[in-house]
């Protein structure tokens, strides 16, 4: 029973899974796991990179999360697009994030792009596809800006714009139209956005808010919430209940003490 | 299909087990005794796979045993049913899970309060001041909802269970010729002939 | 049949002004039949953070132990209680954990931190947070606690009016679902006081 409790040093656990299969064989059906149901971008424009993200995550048809941030931290000049199974592209990016921050700390030097496409593409490779996570990289080094997609077995490319997800279809008819080479950083900016808002109106996958990050020589802007096409509307009256509406069979209070510190002991 | 029934008095948990052992189409016996005693004043009672709830039973009451030898101290009913709870979510992550549906019934000698704890083979265990495992509890549960009260007597209680199996006997397709019925209070384990 | 609505079961948190709550049904059954009435599916980690696990029972239980535990040790080893943002990526990388062998639960964590800021949040089987301002949801009556709150849910309710909101939203939501009901508990979490009330509600 002990060996239970004992924490883990890492690693993946498959305690659940023969017991999952033989719930399984009994009928159960496996339930949903959240979904990002995307539309992400990616652009380079004349001296950086673009990434958006809409904010929707899906269960189902259930909208889950109407502001999910899809964007992740990488490294300060590598930001991740993730679309695909929710907690896959979370905590695949997190990992890879952790593992860079050491590797920076270790050598004292810039990330590199290459390194978190490498680290990224080898460990979807390992899990040969289960790791449900399809992701748009970005980010600035001493090769300039740079652009690829990484999909969940594994395989990557660069690419000058990228769009994923099951709004990409709508996405990539607006980047087709209009990226061209050496975009100024504001027409890449807006180009994204109108991609993104593509997936948004188009794609039931997709919706709510466009999130961008911007990543140039040295500098790394995160535009959140920079276009919120689809505004919530305020009620114009409230449903508040009047106190004492449900009835009550027992209570219990418990009072918590409240801890404040105080003065410091005089030592002089 | 097995059966097990218990309920909680105002002093006292009583349970029946149906006495039946079978096998495919045929029945072996009827006084099969489907209990094992955990310690003074706890009772498992169990149901399912022939071969593993006999092995998964023993298994338990030899280790709650070994705890009072071990500590000088015995198991309350809620820690024995938690032990016994966490061993069977355990056993399901295994090769060859344990099928077994069980009822603790136990007598709390510190806080004097009766307890009966209802498990299934997945592992879930809730406290309850009725239950029942098997085809026959869904007639049981639904007539000791009607019936159950706090402070229930043990003469109101074998009135009770009397009536569940009554009703088990004429009403259920299979046949449950006996039940083998046993009283836990603060004396112990007995069993009791309605 | 899925894992989840084996057993059945609802929890909602939702976040007041300087506060939380978070509630739950109080049925335990297996498929259609009703077999406790008194299986509250949220626990206490800590004085004020909270932790639901509707879904299957024996996950709900096993990881309720395994939750005590790891804050307890988290206790022992920091020499502070576990703030409830954290006790949240404690409880998701548990569940990442068995990325191919999930426990099939929708944890949702409601608290408040040092500071007493309100926090809540919920998940998926396998890990993914979902951190929101107002609400969060799970269990079989997800669909209906999803509407009825998005409607009376509103930002800045007292200690008092959420505990009728989120009582009102839960008990409207487990009469239109047959897996959950048969009594409800909700926690009302301030910087002074926890208040915790059993709800009349029906009982079919």
């Amino acid at each position: 029973m002990e060996t239970n409790i004992i924490p883990r040093k890492g690693g993946f656990n498959f305690d659940n899974y023969k017991r999952n299969l033989f719930l399984e064989q009994k009928g159960l059906t496996l339930p949903k796991v959240t979904k990002t149901g995307t539309t992400i971008v990616g652009a380079l424009f004349k001296d950086g990179v673009v990434l958006g993200a809409d904010t929707r995550a899906t269960g189902g048809s259930i909208v889950q999360d109407k502001d999910i941030i899809k964007i992740s931290y990488i490294a300060p000049n590598i930001y991740c697009c993730g679309a695909g199974t929710a907690a896959d592209t979370l905590f695949t990016t997190a990992l890879i994030s952790s593992q860079l921050e050491l590797h920076r700390l270790t050598t004292g030097r810039q990330s590199r792009f290459n390194s978190a496409e490498t680290m990224l593409k080898q460990l979807l490779f390992r899990h040969q596809g289960h790791i449900g996570a399809a992701l748009i990289l970005g980010g600035y080094d001493i090769n300039g800006p740079v652009l690829a997609h990484i999909y969940p077995h594994g395989s990557s490319e660069h690419h000058p714009y990228i769009t994923m997800g099951s709004g990409s279809l709508a996405a990539v008819s607006v980047l087709e139209t209009r990226w061209t080479k050496n975009l100024e950083r504001q027409d890449a900016i807006d180009m994204v956005k109108d991609a993104v808002e593509a997936g948004i109106f188009n794609d039931l996958g997709s919706g709510s808010n466009v999130n961008l990050v911007v990543i140039e020589k040295n500098k790394t802007e995160s535009l959140r919430e920079y276009s919120k096409p689809t505004p919530h509307h305020p009620k114009n009256c409230d449903y508040k209940y009047k106190r004492g509406t449900t009835a009550i069979l027992k209570e219990s209070i418990k009072d918590l003490v409240v801890v404040t510190d105080g003065e410091a002991m005089d030592i002089s | 299909m097995e059966c097990l029934i218990g309920i909680v008095g105002k002093d006292f948990v009583l349970v029946a087990a149906d006495a039946t052992a079978t096998s495919s189409v045929n029945i072996f016996k009827t006084d099969e005794d489907k209990s094992r005693d955990l310690n003074k004043h706890i009772i498992m009672l169990y149901s399912g796979e022939a071969g593993d709830a006999v092995n998964f039973a023993e298994y338990i009451q030899r280790n709650v045993r070994f705890y009072g030898i071990k500590n000088g101290i015995e198991l309350n009913p809620k820690a024995a049913a938690t032990f016994t709870r966490r061993e069977l979510a355990q056993s399901l992550r295994s090769r060859k899970p344990y099928m077994v549906n069980l009822l603790i019934a136990g007598y709390d000698i510190t806080k004097t309060t009766p307890h009966l704890y209802w498990i299934d083979y997945l592992g879930s265990s809730i406290e309850a001041p009725h239950v029942a495992h098997g085809y026959g509890s869904y007639y049981t549960v639904s007539f000791l909802d009607k019936h159950h009260h706090p402070d229930l007597t043990l003469e109101e209680a074998k009135i009770l269970i009397k009536k569940c199996i009554d009703e088990i006997k004429h009403r259920l397709i299979l046949n449950l010729p006996d039940f083998k019925i046993k009283v836990v209070d603060k004396d112990g384990i007995r069993e009791i002939v309605i | 049949m899925s894992p989840g609505s084996y057993n059945g079961g609802a929890v909602v948190a939702m976040i007041g002004k300087n506060c939380v709550a978070i509630a739950s049904d109080k049925r335990f059954g297996v498929q259609m039949q009703t077999i406790g009435t008194e299986f509250s599916k949220v626990f206490p980690v800590t004085e004020k953070s909270y932790v639901g696990l509707p879904g299957l029972t024996t996950d709900t239980q096993t990881l309720q132990e395994i939750f005590r535990f790891k804050a307890n040790m988290y206790k022992l080893r920091e020499e502070r209680e576990i703030e409830p943002r954290t006790l949240s990526k404690l409880v998701s990388s548990t569940l990442y954990e068995r990325r191919w062998g999930p426990y099939f639960v929708h944890p949702l964590v409601a608290g408040l931190d040092k500071n007493n800021q309100p926090f809540i949040c919920a998940m998926d089987l396998i890990g993914c947070i979902t951190e929101t301002c107002d609400f969060v949801v799970g269990g079989t009556s997800e669909e209906n606690l999803f509407g009825i709150c998005e409607s009376v849910w509103e930002p800045d309710l007292e200690p008092e009016d959420l505990f009728e909101t989120i009582s009102q939203a839960l008990l409207c939501s487990i009469d239109r679902d047959c897996f959950a009901g048969w009594g409800a508990v909700v926690h009302v979490i301030t910087p002074e006081r926890v208040i915790t009330r059993t709800l009349k509600s029906r009982m079919d």
